[in-house]
Formats: structure tokens, C-alpha cells, sequence
């Protein structure tokens, strides 16, 4: 590290990218298909694509909500509606079952948590929507790319949050380390070896720097409260603490706030507290209604204004006094300027606000990220290997370091297309009637990748990338012909002709994907000729000139991989 | 003139904006019309028209997305559009003018609508 | 490979456990600093302040992990980082544990 400002950023880019990539990969591509977490939970719930969609009233939608959670949860203590959106056509209804009375739970056992129970409602009938198979999804993908699987929630997110500083890190040395960031901007020198690898790497990086450096930010803003509690404590220490901090910000919420009052009282009709929000809000539809200890006497209705056209995450709520229908409060109206800041950074990573060709483009920034990252990963290896040149030529072999890297880099980024494609097969070959569906889904998806990964680390070899690439642009590729045998209406002919869109748009990206993966098994079997006419050419007689064997040992060198 | 216009305008603009920028290089400029020739005394109009274009395109996403979003839509839509002109530099760069102008003239008969109506 | 030296591999360490810990606690004081200075210096709402300093301390963090590893020597890495952990523990102290 003696060496300039420059390099000492080289250095750092190289070590903070390398050592969490395998992560980012993850959170890359989990995160770039949660984009479209609606539409690929529509995809997988092939019951419900033939369902009408005319729109429906909000008021009726929410009043046919409230008659069914009369029903099925009358006591509970909170209701959850969320109004259907555009790209999400049903009602969603959750309730939480009141906590058992203490001391009802055994001696010894400690007292289990409030559950909850959810479903789905068809918004002009109030019916649970034709009863869709159990499946978690597009949200798989949303929460894989923060809370990780099989583990608690709150390890992953420490463990993704650390990976998204060393990519901030990695980024910003990037930058600084990147001498000719505007002379090679547009530059890509394919079939060079190392050198397309670092091309490839830039130009990815570069062309969507913008899209990186929000992303990865706006990433460590949306858990800022875990990774760094410091203000709010410093700042609320004697002022009650960081609950009150949350109230000050976050107005209106809180659980806690609510109290029973104990005695009955019937809720009031929920259409009028929705005209009144709507017309408070210019116009604007109501997004989640929640009600607090419904058909008590202190019960309350929280409306919040539902996602559109704005940049922030957070939106104005107001609060009825559930009984009486009476206006409460308006929280959220004139957000100060700190908390507006913050629910724009918020909003811009989930981004919630983008329109479907807005969407698109995150969509395809996303995917250049993934890019970005697994020819990093790449590339480092390619390097790696340079220093083994005489080492190979002699007949020996690489050090475990390098070994191990080929065998995660092999894992991750033909491993992971391939078992998220399992993921989508497993949805369509599952039967619809198994017990704990969604979880045995996404256990596929783990069973898939992992036989992958210990495949990749036993034999990282060139054939090896052409198996794993091949099986997942099998699998892709061949998604719409799974999901025309197995569903009765819902095949590409049909869905281009009259929807859903969804299901069509997905259809096409499975075959976009499957195509760019069979193009890579194509570009590393050109690769693999390559070496192996390499290889030949060295075994064969004495070299005519002194000069040869280093050439091709250079040739070997650049070629990345071994057959 | 309607958003789905607004946003053909953005993106054609940075499309022949970033041609234009790309071609201004003397390496781009190189591959494109051979070896030895340089962009000389082009080399100045060819980053003017890149830029104006690349103003362009982000009026026209204003126009499209509003004034906040539209730049969240700018800086997509630069995204994709340089994707594209760095595959044709790399791939058929002697397509690379020919792009360039195609998109320069659907970018410019849209130009009138972006700052009337 | 070659085997790199030892003390080559303790500096490295150093610096990571400098960049990563320290970088860290240094980002922990700026967020702490601001939350308590920014309302004190410019009567800024607390919670406003809080949401500031919150918000910038990512960025100190990565300016603090490429510092560690721009400064020419371990030491004086470390030096840097106690130097900036001693300015902002001052608002931390003198404003913090109720009284302003």
C-alpha cells in the first residue's frame, strides 16, 4: 500500500468486490427479479388467470373486506386490507389472532406469539379468490434478496448489509481506480481474453453507475434503523428513547397506541371514511386500511394513501375513530424535509413508482448489475491465473485459493439461473394439494442450487460452465412449453392474445434468459476449443522458434478456464 | 404529444447523442471509418450535437415522467441507450453512423413538441 | 504462490480491521454528532437532525474504509481515524445525555 492513491484503490476494489461477490451475485439477481415480485406471483398462481379483471370501486372492494373479516376474524385485535392495484388484482386480507390470556400457555413453555392468518379476496364478491395454489411466489425472490433463507431475519440482513458496504466501497474505488472512465466508455474489445473480461466489467459498471451507486446506497438507507441506531439513541437518550423517535417520524403508528377499550361497539361503515380520505388526498385512491381492535368501542381505522406517481416510499395516512366514523388525525400530509429525503431514497430502491417501461429499464439496469458483478468475480480468476502460467505449462496445478474461487464463481452464476428456473418448474410440477406447498417450492430451489454448488466446487472445469449454463437455458427456455402442458389456458398463445400480460411477459423473459445462457455455453465452448487446440499445438514437436512456447502459455493464460 | 411520444423522443435522442459522443473519439471514430482517419475538426460539432441531444432526451423525459421522476427515467433510458451504441461500436461499427442518423432525425422531428404544448 | 511476508499480511490486517471496525465507530460518532450538534448549531427539529446524520454516516463510512486504505502507512491510518473519532465525540459529549 505504499503505492500511489490510485492503486491503494485498486487493491481495495479488488478484496472489497471479491470477497462478499458471491453474496452480491444473490442480492443482484433476487433483487432485479423482485422488480416484477407481482407479476411473477401472478405466473405462479395459475388459477387465477382467467379471473376478470374490471376494476372495481375501492369502497366496495374494502366493504366486501370488512363483511368477510367479520366472519373469520371478529376478534381479532388487527385487521390488515390492501386495496388492488394495477398489478395486483386482488384484495389482500390479513388478521392476527388475539394472544392467548397469560399463564394459559403450560408451565415451562413460553407463550407463543399472536399468529396471524391471511387470504385473498376477489374484490367484487368478497369470495377467497378461487382458492390459488400455496406459493409464496414473486416474494421469495424480494425477501431472498435481503433476508437471505434459512436463517433469522436478522443475521441476513447484517450479513447483506455488511456485503452492500463493501460494495459501496467497491464502487466508489472503482471509480477512483478507473483511469480512462470516460476514453473507454463506450469501449468493448471482445475476444480478448482478459482484456474483454475487464471490458465487459467496465462498460457494465460504468453505463449504469448511476443505477449502482442508488441502488447499493438506497439498499443501507432501507435497514439504516439496524445498522446504525446511534442517532436516534444519542439524540432520544433521555427523551424517551428511540420509540419516541419512531412516533415523531413514523406518526400515527405503533401498535401500542391502541388500546382496547373492552366494551363492544359495532364498526362503523367503512365507504364514508374512504370518500373522506380520497378527497382529502385530491382525488387519490386509499392503498392499506387497518383497523385496530375492530368492534371495540376505541377502535380505530388508519388509512394510507395508496402508492403512485411520487418518488417516496412514505405516504400520508389518516385515522377514524372506528365507531363513530369521526376524522381523528392526518398524518403525513407536508413531510419535513430530512423524512422526505429518506422516503425518496426508500422509494427509489423498491421503486414502487415505476410504470411498467420505467420498471423495464430497472429491470434491465439490474440485470447489468448482476453482469457487473459475476465478470468482476470473473475476471479476478482470469487474473489468478496468470500467475499459475509456468505452473500449468509444467503439468502442475493451481493453489487451493484459486481452485476454491472457480468452484463459488462456478456455483453462483451458473448455479443460481439454473435453480431460480427449478423454482418456476417446481411451481408447475408440485402437486397443487401438498402439504406446505410454498415452503417445499422454495426447498427446491435450494435442493437444485446446491447440488450445483457441490458440483461446481468438486470439478470447476470449462465442461462443467457448459453443464450448469446448459441446464438453465434448458429450464428457461423450455418454461413456456411447461406452463402450456400444465395449465389449461394460460399458454403464450393465449396470454398474448388476451392476457394477463403478466403471465405472457413472463413467459417471453424466460425464453430472453434461457437464449442468453445457451449463448453462453456457446461462447464457452468456443473457449474450450480454443484451449484445447492450444494444448495440442504444445505437445506437439520441438517449436520452430524460441519464441512460441511463451505465446502460447500466454494463449492458455487468457482462456480462463481449464477443459 | 403524449408520454409514450415523449419517452420515443428521450430515448432516440440519447441514442444518436451517445453515437454522436462515441463517433467523436478518435478509437470510435477509427473503427468505424479505418484506420489513420480522425475525427478533426468534426471531432468539436460531433460532442456539441451529443450534448444537445443528451439535453434533449432528458427534457423529453421530464416531459414524460414529471420533474422528479423524469430524471430517475433519464438516467434509464442513458442506460440502455449506450448499451446499444457500445454493441453496434463493438459488433457492426460501421452501423454505428447510420444508427446514429436514423435516431438524430426521430429525435429531431419530435423535437418541436417537447417545448410547445 | 509466493509466500508474502508477514509483516505485508499484518498491515493488511491492520488496515481491515481499522477500515472495517474503526470506519465503522467513526460513522457511529458522525450519526451521533450531527443528531445532536445539527439541532444545538442551526435549531433544526431533532428528529430532522437524527434522519440527517443517519443518512450521511454511509457515506462517512466508505470515506473512512478509503482513507484507511489511501494512508500511507498503517499507522497513520489509525492515526487518521482517532483524530476524526475525537472531533466528533466532542458534540457527543458535551451535548449528549439530556441537558440541550
Amino acid at each position: 500500500m505504499k503505492e500511489g492513491f490510485r492503486q491503494s484503490m485498486a487493491w481495495l476494489h479488488t478484496w472489497s468486490g471479491l470477497l462478499v461477490g458471491w453474496v452480491l451475485f444473490l442480492v443482484f439477481a433476487a433483487g432485479t427479479a423482485a422488480y416484477f415480485r407481482d407479476e411473477i406471483t401472478l405466473w405462479m398462481k395459475p388459477e387465477l388467470h382467467a379471473l376478470p379483471h374490471a376494476p372495481v370501486a375501492q369502497a366496495q372492494a374494502a366493504e366486501r373486506a370488512v363483511q368477510f373479516l367479520q366472519q373469520r376474524g371478529a376478534d381479532s385485535p388487527r385487521w390488515f386490507i390492501s386495496m388492488p392495484t394495477g398489478r395486483e388484482p386482488l384484495v389482500g386480507v390479513l388478521w392476527t389472532k388475539p394472544a392467548p390470556p397469560a399463564g394459559a400457555a403450560p408451565a415451562g413453555e413460553r407463550p407463543r406469539r399472536a399468529r396471524f392468518e391471511n387470504a385473498s379476496l376477489d374484490p367484487a364478491t368478497g369470495d377467497t379468490a378461487h382458492a390459488p395454489r400455496a406459493t409464496r411466489g414473486g416474494d421469495f425472490f424480494y425477501r431472498l434478496h435481503f433476508d437471505l433463507h434459512y436463517m433469522p431475519a436478522i443475521w441476513a440482513r447484517w450479513i447483506v448489509g455488511f456485503s452492500a458496504m463493501f460494495m459501496l466501497v467497491a464502487i466508489v474505488s472503482g471509480i477512483v481506480t478507473h483511469k480512462r472512465i470516460f476514453k473507454d466508455f463506450f469501449t468493448f474489445r471482445g475476444k480478448k481474453g482478459q482484456r474483454s473480461w475487464l471490458d465487459a466489467h467496465n462498460v457494465t459498471a460504468v453505463l449504469a453507475l448511476p443505477y449502482h451507486l442508488m441502488i447499493t446506497y438506497t439498499g443501507l438507507i432501507t435497514l439504516m434503523f439496524l445498522y446504525m441506531p446511534w442517532g436516534p439513541q444519542a439524540a432520544y437518550k433521555d427523551r424517551g428513547g428511540e420509540q419516541a423517535f419512531f412516533a415523531e417520524v413514523f406518526p400515527g403508528g405503533g401498535r401500542d397506541r391502541f388500546q382496547a377499550a373492552g366494551e363492544k361497539a359495532p364498526l362503523a361503515p367503512i365507504a364514508p371514511m374512504l370518500a373522506q380520505a380520497s378527497a382529502h388526498w385530491g382525488g387519490a385512491a386509499a392503498g392499506r386500511i387497518t383497523v385496530h381492535h375492530p368492534n371495540d368501542a376505541n377502535a380505530v381505522v388508519a388509512i394510507t394513501r395508496a402508492e403512485g406517481p411520487r418518488l417516496s416510499y412514505d405516504q400520508p395516512s389518516m385515522q377514524f375513530n372506528g365507531a363513530t366514523g369521526a376524522l381523528i388525525a392526518t398524518y403525513g400530509d407536508v413531510p419535513q424535509a430530512a423524512a422526505e429525503t429518506r422516503g425518496v431514497l426508500y422509494g427509489l430502491h423498491v421503486g414502487r413508482f415505476a410504470n411498467p417501461l420505467l420498471r423495464a429499464l430497472f429491470f434491465l439496469s439490474g440485470l447489468a448489475g448482476c453482469v457487473m458483478v459475476a465478470t468482476g468475480l470473473l475476471l479476478w480468476a482470469v487474473k489468478e491465473r496468470q500467475k499459475y502460467a509456468k505452473v500449468l505449462r509444467k503439468g502442475g496445478r493451481i493453489g487451493f485459493g484459486l481452485r476454491l474461487v472457480d468452484g463459488l464463481n462456478l456455483g453462483a452464476v451458473a448455479g443460481l439461473p439454473a435453480a431460480m428456473a427449478a423454482f418456476f418448474w417446481a411451481n408447475r410440477l408440485l402437486p397443487v394439494g401438498l402439504a406446505e406447498r410454498a415452503a417445499a417450492e422454495i426447498r427446491w430451489f435450494f435442493i437444485v442450487w446446491g447440488a450445483l454448488a457441490v458440483l461446481a466446487l468438486l470439478r470447476p472445469t470449462l465442461r462443467m460452465w457448459q453443464a450448469q449454463l446448459g441446464l438453465g437455458a434448458l429450464l428457461f427456455m423450455l418454461l413456456p412449453v411447461l406452463n402450456a402442458f400444465t395449465t389449461t389456458h394460460s399458454h403464450l398463445g393465449a396470454t398474448l392474445r388476451h392476457g394477463p400480460g403478466a403471465v405472457a411477459g413472463l413467459d417471453l423473459v424466460a425464453i430472453a434468459l434461457g437464449l442468453g445462457l445457451a449463448s453462453a455455453v456457446w461462447f464457452v465452448e468456443r473457449k474450450r476449443r480454443k484451449t484445447l487446440a492450444l494444448k495440442h499445438a504444445a505437445k506437439a514437436p520441438a517449436p520452430r522458434t524460441p519464441g512460441e512456447p511463451e505465446a502460447l502459455s500466454q494463449g492458455l493464460a487468457t482462456s480462463g478456464h481449464q477443459p | 404529444m403524449n408520454t409514450p411520444t415523449f419517452f420515443t423522443l428521450a430515448f432516440t435522442a440519447s441514442l444518436s447523442g451517445f453515437c454522436a459522443l462515441g463517433l467523436a473519439m478518435d478509437r470510435h471514430f477509427e473503427d468505424v471509418f479505418g484506420r489513420g482517419r480522425e475525427p478533426g475538426r468534426w471531432r468539436r460539432w460531433l460532442q456539441l450535437a451529443g450534448t444537445v441531444l443528451l439535453c434533449v432526451s432528458l427534457a423529453a423525459s421530464l416531459r414524460a415522467a414529471g420533474s422528479s421522476i423524469g430524471w430517475v427515467l433519464w438516467f434509464g433510458v442513458l442506460t440502455a441507450a449506450a448499451l446499444i451504441v457500445v454493441a453496434f461500436l463493438s459488433y457492426a461499427p460501421r452501423r454505428t453512423p447510420w444508427l446514429g442518423l436514423v435516431s438524430a432525425l426521430a429525435a429531431l422531428g419530435g423535437l418541436p413538441f417537447t417545448f410547445v404544448s | 504462490m509466493t509466500s508474502t511476508p508477514i509483516r505485508y499480511r499484518l498491515a493488511v490486517a491492520s488496515r481491515a480491521v481499522a477500515a472495517i471496525a474503526g470506519g465503522y465507530a467513526v460513522a457511529a460518532l458522525s450519526a451521533a454528532a450531527l443528531a445532536l450538534a445539527l439541532p444545538a448549531w442551526t435549531g433544526m427539529a431533532r428528529s430532522e437532525a437524527v434522519l440527517t446524520g443517519t443518512l450521511a454516516s454511509f457515506a462517512v463510512f466508505a470515506g473512512a474504509v478509503m482513507w484507511v486504505f489511501a494512508a500511507r502507512t498503517a499507522l497513520r491510518a489509525w492515526a487518521g481515524l482517532a483524530l476524526s473519532a475525537a472531533v466528533l465525540a466532542l458534540p457527543v459529549l458535551l451535548l449528549g445525555g439530556g441537558g440541550a
